[in-house]
């Protein structure tokens, strides 16, 4: 059909072909100036040996393991509260929502400025109560938990308002039926509420752990990476290893490994939440 | 033009925050939720009030330990100054240029598929729209390196031969900066949605008025699709001038440099000079806010239905 020809054209030049692409640049070496060599599974060999790759791993793991499971529970516990019908709740649901539009990198410079070890806000907020602030960001030990600090904030908004968007969706003769039976606020919540919620939750899990595992942005600007490879993610290593040491093949291999980890994720999680999908 | 039933589509999904009948007096929980909410509402807003207050202060009162929260004197001058420090209007006039084209054309090219994708049968439209959805699933980390390939061996480009090789391709070039991006398998799925809503009535209708396909498409079932329109023009808009990864990947001059990239650049040489970045980062934020606090009920609407349908 003629009206999606371009659509399609485009979907398969700029995606279909680069994920082709990909896969076989993957069993390459290639540095962009001389042709692609054929190395078999060289690249993944390498990336076994590789300890900063392994450490990108473990540090996206950490970095979605903290701001997703804990954005989600303050999420949930925003949009029931901006949904008990409390007046003024536009206001508060634009306030947690403006950083979700903001771009990563305005948010990036914003809290590296908050987080300078001088006279950033964070430090001197301390030093009011007596307390002798780190260097926030060139910390080994601070370093992570700051920039996952970034992430919460930054990704409440998004995960209040499909939760928000699912609870105005329930429906209200649930509720006033188990109300009649006499059900508690804290059993109603448990018994309806929560598991009516499933599809929300499994989408809202889904997409956040795909944008936690691409964060990229904030590490740039916030951390480089460091200090000692303290904070550096995959798409980070995977930028580093195409734009500045030239190993392309090496840079898709380690790109396939994230896009095998989040379907193997998405898969998953869609069993263990019992295959929910969306309604409708 | 048929005279058909018009109603309006409802909007899919998204609720109407409902109203609660009667007043209740203000119970202590009540007040409590309220300051908790308060709280939770200034930490989010904090650091925009930070960026900025910075921006309008001197540098001496930025790097002096006991100076106030807000500055002694307001420097509005910083702006200006910050534009002759680095050319900001230039990185955001590019941003505009860039965030226009992608909108305007995501929203007809995803509209067309999108159209034919929910109204029309046609042999392997199935197959199409369970390929749009397996883009949708690809991490851009996976296809951003080809991406980067392709554009710079793309063939009788920018000193390239009819094999890509011997120039630069697109690097460095608008074609760079618009087209990769230009349509999203978001967007084809989101106005499949909508489209999907409409009654069949009003095609039917057109049809037997002897409409063509793409005249039915544009006259008739679009205008009933306005919302959609909105939702996906603001969120194209949004992620297309909030980009960061890819203009950085594609251009290495400064006059095609983005706001983002052009302040990671400025952060880099002129580290110090939070007036200046801040003030930079102030107008990179500035339009977004705007244009979230204008269109908020198509970008809410925009996000709940990607959630949910």
């Amino acid at each position: 059909m003629l009206m999606v020809a371009p659509a399609l054209l485009h979907a398969s030049l700029w995606i279909g072909l680069p994920v082709l692409a990909a896969v076989v640049l993957a069993f390459t070496k290639y540095d962009v100036l001389t042709a692609p060599q054929f190395v078999g599974l060289d690249n993944f060999r390498d990336m076994l040996d590789d300890a900063v790759f392994r450490k990108s791993i473990v540090n996206t793991v950490v970095y979605t393991f903290f701001t997703v499971p804990f954005g989600m529970l303050l999420g949930l516990l925003l949009a029931m509260a901006l949904h008990t019908g409390l007046k003024a709740r536009g206001i508060f649901r634009t306030a947690v929502f403006l950083p979700q539009v903001t771009a990563t990198v305005a948010i990036a410079l914003v809290w590296l400025w908050i987080y300078n070890p001088g006279n950033g806000l964070f430090n001197a907020l301390l030093s009011f109560i007596g307390i002798d602030g780190p260097a926030w960001l060139s910390s080994t030990s601070w370093a992570m938990p700051s920039v996952i600090l970034v992430g919460i904030w930054q990704g409440i908004g998004m995960k209040m308002l499909i939760y928000l968007a699912a609870l105005q969706s329930l429906p209200r003769e649930l509720y006033e039926a188990a109300s009649v039976d006499g059900a508690s606020k804290v059993r109603q919540f448990f018994s309806i509420t929560l598991p009516l919620l499933k599809p929300a939750t499994f989408f809202v899990l889904i997409t956040s752990m795909i944008s936690a595992f691409q964060s990229f942005d904030q590490i740039y600007i916030l951390t480089d990476g460091g200090p000692a490879n303290s904070t550096t993610m995959m798409t980070y290593e995977i930028y580093k290893s195409a734009f500045r040491e030239f190993r392309v093949g090496y840079a898709c291999a380690q790109s396939l490994v994230l896009f095998v980890l989040l379907m193997g994720f998405t898969l998953v999680n869609r069993r263990i939440m019992g295959g929910t999908r969306g309604h409708s | 033009m048929a005279t058909v039933d018009t109603r309006k589509p409802v909007a899919p999904s998204t609720a109407k925050p409902r109203e609660r009948g009667g007043r209740r007096p203000v119970s202590p929980g009540r007040i409590a939720l309220y300051i908790t909410l308060s709280v939770i509402s200034l930490l989010m807003v904090v650091p925009f009030v930070w960026m900025v207050i910075t921006s309008l202060k001197s540098p001496v009162e930025i790097a002096s330990q006991d100076a106030g929260l807000l500055p002694s004197s307001w420097q509005f001058s910083n702006y200006v100054d910050a534009f002759e420090a680095a050319p900001f209007a230039t990185y955001a006039r590019n941003s505009f240029i860039i965030a226009i084209s992608h909108t305007v054309l995501n929203v007809l090219v995803a509209s067309m598929a999108g159209y034919a994708l929910a109204r029309i049968r046609f042999r392997g439209s199935e197959v199409i729209f369970y390929l749009f959805i397996a883009a949708l699933m690809i991490p851009t980390y996976t296809k951003v390196l080809p991406e980067f390939l392709i554009v710079r061996f793309m063939p009788l480009a920018g000193g390239n031969d009819i094999l890509g090789q011997g120039g630069s391709g697109w690097l460095d070039t608008w074609w760079a900066l618009i087209i990769p991006g230009a349509v999203t398998p978001f967007a084809v799925f989101l106005f499949r949605q909508f489209y999907l809503d409409l009654p069949v009535e009003l095609e039917e209708a057109a049809r037997l008025d002897g409409l063509g396909e793409f005249r039915i498409y544009a006259r008739i079932m679009t205008p009933q699709v306005k919302p959609a329109l909105t939702t996906v023009a603001l969120l194209t808009f949004e992620s297309s001038w909030n980009n960061f990864l890819w203009p950085l990947l594609v251009t290495r001059t400064d006059s095609l440099r983005v706001i983002q990239v052009g302040l990671s650049v400025f952060k880099t040489e002129n580290g110090t000079q939070w007036h200046f970045l801040m003030a930079g980062t102030t107008l990179a934020t500035l339009p977004m806010v705007l244009l979230f606090l204008i269109g908020q009920r198509y970008f809410v609407q925009g996000f709940a239905t990607a959630g949910l349908k």
